[in-house]
């Protein structure tokens, strides 16, 4: 993860909220990183977060796709 | 027809037509379209298990196949693996990639593998009418030229552009590659494409896409060239080119190559109008997993499920089919007929005797367990048409996660209340071995079917409220406290859930309904074969004269340990066949028990082993030493837990 005072976590993006996908953590093994690829979440893709409890949820273009903490917690988003 | 893993190729050599796809895509309803036969469809990632083949409606000639849903290839998942599996051994014509139109960059991303494999392709562009719902607006048209192939829109659940589908496959051609990846990786690709041509071509796929699945560390395509003459050197060769550590690994560089491929083109054919706000359908889905909102509706679903399969199927049905058909009527007939028909007594005995595989076997297969899975089938179906499934395994994933296991388990174990051996069956959704694994073990432990729980209640009810209490707390200390021990000594990390939540629909009626007979023809293709081999296993131990003396031989450990009467041994072994005779032999002899007797005779049956048919499942899904394992690990357990339960009562009574 390079140190980017923009970049914040997905699990602490407020509901509501449009933001880029930036880059995954290094902490996402690489299989998950790829099941993730494969669900088409690539930097700098649009995330609408839908909600954070109890699983963090996104919209992905028309796709609703709902992370557990332990993988969206490491996923680096960008304020649009 | 339905073939587990390995699919063998046609036997007339006529051709396979194959839907590949993503899950939760349509592909298997689109299946039946073209073929008119049942299937196990699904609204779930991962519950087409099985690849399933029929013939094709328009060209009696072809086999069409199923595939398991594929997220993304090169394949990781046991489903991808299937698919893989079957483009690899079948004597492929042609591949119908059936893609979701509202996601045409995840649909394409598949696309840009598919292409390079060299295999004439048609796409389905599916679920239009939800692409059109949201806005947005595929041009079928310009995608068709750009991938110099059939692309045609379809809705497959309501048969919106079947005709026009079956029409194309006729003109189908191996689509124009979507990319050409970066100069060094193509030279990879080149170098290891020209050892397959030279050393292990394939008959069907190209030499080229094939170097792309083993630079991606594809397991089935590794498998198959392990299987070559010289595959050994030249996976060596793809292991010195393409090391998959570092994070920029081949692996990772291509996929994400095909990634931005895939959204070039995907942009170029797709308009999107103006959000008009968010959709009926979305927010009803952002309720089922509210969370506070999620939790009453979670309720209500589990309780509806409940009383429909465990309340309505397996008391009023079983009830119906199990003492007033089978019991009064139908075998008392065939008892009445072997009898006089039938000379030799055992044979009479080993059809229609204690243990007889109609009296036992077969009642129990189709008045016991059929009316259980019949409404439990109808409710999953319900429920995964609906695409409340998958909410399902949102909100209940944190207290899986204490065991273990992820949300998506919610459902096996649901199930487990209703009848423990199908619920096993279904644990075929989970998604990796570790957790198939546990939740088997779990349900094997510590999960009371619906006809065993109404023993329970009916017994310790009778005694107090603090009873039922204190069986309850029992039982679900053991059970997490089991799954928390499992969950550290089962190899292997969980896994974290990331799942799709498909759009909430009205089920369809109809496809309910097919689901719900595919299932059951293959229930009962499975099943009932497992039930007269346990019966006729149980037959001919009381035949040895074997079953008396474990009855004897328990006697110590149940008066001694458990301080129960030594008339509950009986108990145990008929407990092994199925745990709610047991409960029922504890329940008859309730006159002789005080409380503490009836509690802790209840909580060890409850913990005791599974009943035959589950330990059966157990074998054929995870084979004979781990099934032991299991009734190594369960027995000794339930024995222990009764005990220190009946010491401890007894201490502060």
């Amino acid at each position: 993860m390079t140190a980017h005072t923009e970049r914040i976590r997905l699990t602490g993006t407020p509901t509501g909220r449009n933001v880029h996908l930036a880059e995954f953590g290094e902490e996402i093994d690489p299989l998950q990183r790829e099941q993730l690829h494969a669900y088409g979440l690539y930097a700098p893709q649009t995330l609408t977060v839908l909600q954070q409890r109890p699983m963090t949820v996104v919209l992905c273009e028309h796709m609703e796709l709902a992370l557990e903490h332990a993988v969206a917690q490491h996923i680096w988003v960008e304020g649009e | 027809m339905h073939h587990h893993q390995a699919v063998p190729s046609s036997p007339d050599g006529t051709g396979t037509l194959a839907l590949v796809g993503h899950p939760n895509v349509g592909k298997s309803v689109l299946f039946h379209r073209l073929t008119g036969a049942y299937v196990n469809v699904s609204n779930y990632p991962g519950t087409t298990v099985e690849v399933a083949r029929a013939g094709a409606r328009f060209d009696r000639a072809s086999s069409l196949l199923d595939t398991p849903g594929v997220l993304a290839l090169p394949a990781r998942s046991d489903d991808e693996r299937a698919t893989m599996r079957a483009l690899l051994s079948e004597n492929l014509k042609l591949v119908i990639q059936v893609g979701d139109a509202k996601n045409l960059r995840r649909t394409l991303n598949l696309t840009a593998l598919l292409a390079e494999l060299g295999v004439p392709l048609v796409m389905a562009l599916n679920m239009s009418d939800e692409a059109r719902a949201r806005g947005v607006t595929v041009d079928a048209q310009a995608l068709s030229e750009a991938l110099e192939t059939p692309v045609v829109a379809t809705v497959a659940t309501g048969g919106e552009g079947i005709a026009a589908l079956s029409a194309t496959l006729a003109h189908a051609r191996p689509p124009a590659p979507l990319l050409h990846y970066d100069e060094e990786s193509e030279k990879t690709i080149s170098t290891i494409a020209a050892l397959l041509a030279a050393h292990a071509p394939h008959p069907h796929l190209s030499a080229r896409g094939l170097a792309i699945l083993l630079l991606g560390r594809d397991g089935e395509v590794e498998n198959w060239l392990a299987a070559q003459p010289k595959g050994g050197e030249i996976l060596a060769r793809v292991a010195e080119l393409a090391p998959t550590d570092g994070r920029d690994s081949l692996p990772a560089r291509l996929a994400r190559e095909r990634g931005r491929a895939a959204e070039a083109l995907a942009r170029t054919v797709t308009e999107q109008a103006p959000a008009s706000g968010q959709s009926l359908s979305l927010r009803i889905g952002q309720i089922a997993v509210h969370p506070l909102w999620g939790w009453p509706l979670l309720l209500l679903v589990l309780l509806a499920v409940y009383f429909f399969v465990g309340d309505f199927g397996a008391s009023t049905l079983v009830g119906l089919l199990e003492e007033d058909f089978f019991g009064e009527i139908l075998n008392p007939a065939v008892t009445d007929f072997v009898r006089t028909h039938i000379a030799p007594e055992w044979l009479a005995d080993m059809l229609v005797g204690e243990y007889g595989l109609w009296t036992m076997g077969m009642t129990y297969a189709l008045a016991l367990i059929l009316p259980i899975v019949t409404t439990f089938f109808l409710v999953f179906g319900v429920l995964e048409d609906s695409g409340y499934f998958t909410r399902l395994s949102v909100i209940s994933n944190r207290a899986f996660a204490a065991i273990g296991l992820n949300g998506r388990a919610v459902l096996p174990m649901v199930l487990g209340l209703g009848c423990v051996t199908m619920a096993t069956l279904t644990t075929r959704i989970l998604h990796t071995q570790r957790e198939r694994l546990i939740a088997t073990f779990l349900l094997a432990l510590a999960i009371p079917c619906s006809a065993q729980l109404g023993v329970v209640f009916g017994l310790l009810g009778s005694f107090s409220f603090q009873a039922a209490a204190i069986w309850s707390a029992c039982i679900v200390l053991v059970l997490l406290l089991t799954g928390w021990l499992a969950a550290r000594l089962v190899k292997g990390r969980r896994v974290p859930l990331v799942t799709e939540l498909p759009p909430m629909r009205l089920p369809v009626p109809g496809n309910v309904l097919k689901k719900t007979g595919g299932r059951l023809k293959w229930y009962l293709l499975e099943v009932i074969p497992l039930f007269l081999i346990g019966t006729f296993i149980m037959f001919v131990l009381d035949c040895l004269g074997v079953l008396p003396w474990i009855i004897e031989t328990g006697k110590l450990l149940v008066t001694g340990w458990l301080g129960l009467p030594p008339e509950a041994s009986a108990a145990f072994v008929m407990g092994f066949l199925r745990r709610d005779f047991g409960a029922t032999g504890l329940f008859a002899i309730g006159g002789q028990l005080d409380t503490i007797q009836a509690v802790v005779g209840m909580v060890t049956i409850t913990l005791f082993v599974p009943c035959i048919a589950s330990v059966m499942i157990v074998i054929k899904e995870h084979g004979m030493r781990i099934a032991t394992l299991m009734l190594v690990l369960i027995m000794p357990t339930a024995f222990l837990v009764g005990g220190l339960l009946n010491h401890f009562l007894r201490l502060f009574s």
